[in-house]
């Protein structure tokens, strides 16, 4: 039996958050004594993702997606439980483990900000160990997909920020990897250049058969991209399943009102 | 390490795009030496000399000294503490590269670049004003001097990066910051030589780790120590090596497990 290429169990995080109250006074009575507060991001979360799927991670902000994906890919140490993925723990951060994944923040650039892409791209080359041919075979499929062959020497400051999202992707799959962690890849992008991205990440786990995770509030990227759905909030997976699944259960024609029942129905509980 | 030698390339690359920073920098590296410069010849005007330095000791002290500060103290390490914050690290932390390397080569970059501008600003200075520079009289002082900068580079980025790891801790290590550079400044030799200060000041002083950044390397240069001092000199060098690099790792990894991964 395969075994599956993601498998977390009981997977919590807890965080010590400072806290000030406001003003002035706030301020210097922070400097003489500091009052924490302990927020539990990740609450006991379980499940596996099998190779080659396209997972949707869902939830409203601060539900502890982006939290759980940090602690896939090996950002942060869990508080408690226990991960697997490509048969690596992720928070060891092995040489072997890191070559073989990759997180594309929407809101977070790799690319450096003053060269043209080109130049990072370069550097992951280094850095993954790409062979040449491989390196050249990899960017001209990417740079073809994405459209971006007239960009690769143009410094990334004069980049739109369309162009930006587009190259970020093409230098965080150069090393080819098996999973994909995506956290809101389509974020602040117009609908020609969403569809364009998701098109992308489509062929992509098609081309490779790569195990993609993908947090989005976008439902259109949910309802074209994701064979499954977790419906995470206040830290804990409320729904496990397919689309029709989450519809036939929270009882909407349309994904958005499912999905807004679904999480009234964790306030609930 | 070619990937290391590439974030080396690659810095070099970003460092000549910016430009006007750079002119900037060393315009203002160049004025502290200038005012050095003025400062220590009225201050050895009508006397032989001053604390033990003749005049075209001094002189080579403060240009070593300004030399040394572009290879010793030019580094990038202060951008560590907001990389942390903001979470930048999270960068380095997915990809397989050891981080304590690469800002080691960012450095050798960062220093690379200033260590040439400052020889240059030296040799213009040395010209404009036929300055006497004291050369060692020994060739194997080369070798000593050169043993001594590298253990001086060495040390200096372990302090550095030892400090931009309170960033884990805090998100206000800009004050700590400031104040360790120039007390490290200060202690190291760097504004002027140590032994101008008092004794029992100086003898506190040299408990620390930073008059080996400088004040050592330079007295190596200028020949000012004896065999047992010179040893005595490397084995303190190894002696803080040793610590700090011991200090550095285990602050690192308790860190590395602190860490929040904010803003990204």
């Amino acid at each position: 039996m395969i075994s599956p290429i993601i498998e977390i169990h009981s997977l919590s995080k807890t965080f010590r958050v400072p806290q000030k109250s406001p003003g002035l006074m706030g301020a210097l009575k922070g400097l003489f004594s500091r009052r924490f507060r302990e927020v539990q991001a990740v609450r006991d979360i379980s499940f596996v993702v099998e190779e080659g799927e396209l997972v949707g991670f869902l939830g409203p902000n601060g539900a502890g997606k982006t939290t759980t994906l940090k602690m896939l890919s090996g950002l942060l140490h869990p508080s408690s439980g226990e991960a697997k993925v490509l048969g690596f723990t992720p928070w060891k951060r092995e040489r072997a483990f890191q070559k073989q994944f990759t997180m594309v923040m929407g809101q977070r650039s790799q690319l450096w900000w003053d060269l043209p892409a080109w130049d990072s791209f370069l550097l992951n080359k280094e850095i993954y160990e790409i062979p040449k041919a491989q390196f050249e075979e990899t960017v001209k499929e990417l740079a073809d997909l994405l459209e971006i062959n007239d960009l690769l020497e143009v410094p990334v400051k004069k980049l739109s920020l369309g162009q930006r999202m587009k190259a970020e992707l093409a230098c965080s799959l150069l090393h080819r990897p098996r999973v994909l962690f995506l956290d809101e890849p389509t974020i602040g992008l117009d609908v020609i250049m969403q569809k364009k991205v998701r098109d992308f990440i489509l062929a992509y786990n098609k081309r490779w058969k790569a195990t993609i995770i993908l947090t989005s509030h976008n439902m259109d990227d949910v309802s074209e991209l994701c064979s499954r759905v977790l419906l995470i909030n206040h830290g804990r997976v409320l729904f496990e399943g397919s689309l029709p699944e989450l519809q036939e259960r929270f009882g909407h024609e349309k994904l958005t009102d499912s999905m807004r029942q679904a999480f009234m129905a964790m306030e609930e509980v | 390490m070619r990937k290391y030698w590439f974030i080396f390339s690659i810095y070099w690359q970003e460092g000549l795009q910016q430009r006007s920073s750079f002119f900037v920098d060393r315009f203002r590296s160049f004025v502290v030496l200038i005012s050095f410069y003025y400062l220590w010849t009225a201050l050895l005007k009508g006397r032989s000399s001053f604390a033990g330095y003749d005049h075209s000791q001094m002189i080579t002290y403060i240009l070593g000294m300004s030399i040394l500060r572009g290879l010793v103290f030019a580094s990038r390490t202060y951008e560590i503490a907001g990389e942390i914050n903001h979470g930048r690290l999270s960068g380095y932390l997915l990809k397989p590269i050891n981080f304590f390397v690469y800002t080691f080569f960012r450095d050798l970059s960062e220093k690379s670049i200033n260590l040439v501008s400052a020889i240059i600003e030296v040799i213009i200075l040395s010209c404009l004003f036929h300055l006497d520079i004291r050369w060692p009289q020994n060739p194997a002082t080369w070798g000593w001097f050169l043993l001594a900068i590298t253990g001086a580079t060495a040390l200096y980025f372990l302090l550095s990066f030892m400090v931009g790891c309170w960033g884990f801790w805090t998100a206000e290590s800009g004050g700590p910051r400031f104040l360790f550079e120039l007390f490290l400044e200060f202690s190291a030799g760097a504004f002027f030589p140590l032994d101008v200060l008092p004794k029992g000041l100086q003898h506190a002083l040299q408990m620390l780790p930073s008059p080996y950044l400088v004040f050592f390397p330079l007295h190596v240069f200028l020949e000012k120590l004896s065999p047992a001092q010179l040893v005595n000199g490397f084995a303190a060098q190894l002696f803080w090596l040793g610590a700090l690099g011991a200090m550095t790792y285990w602050i690192w990894q308790k860190g590395v497990r602190f860490y929040g991964a904010e803003g990204s």
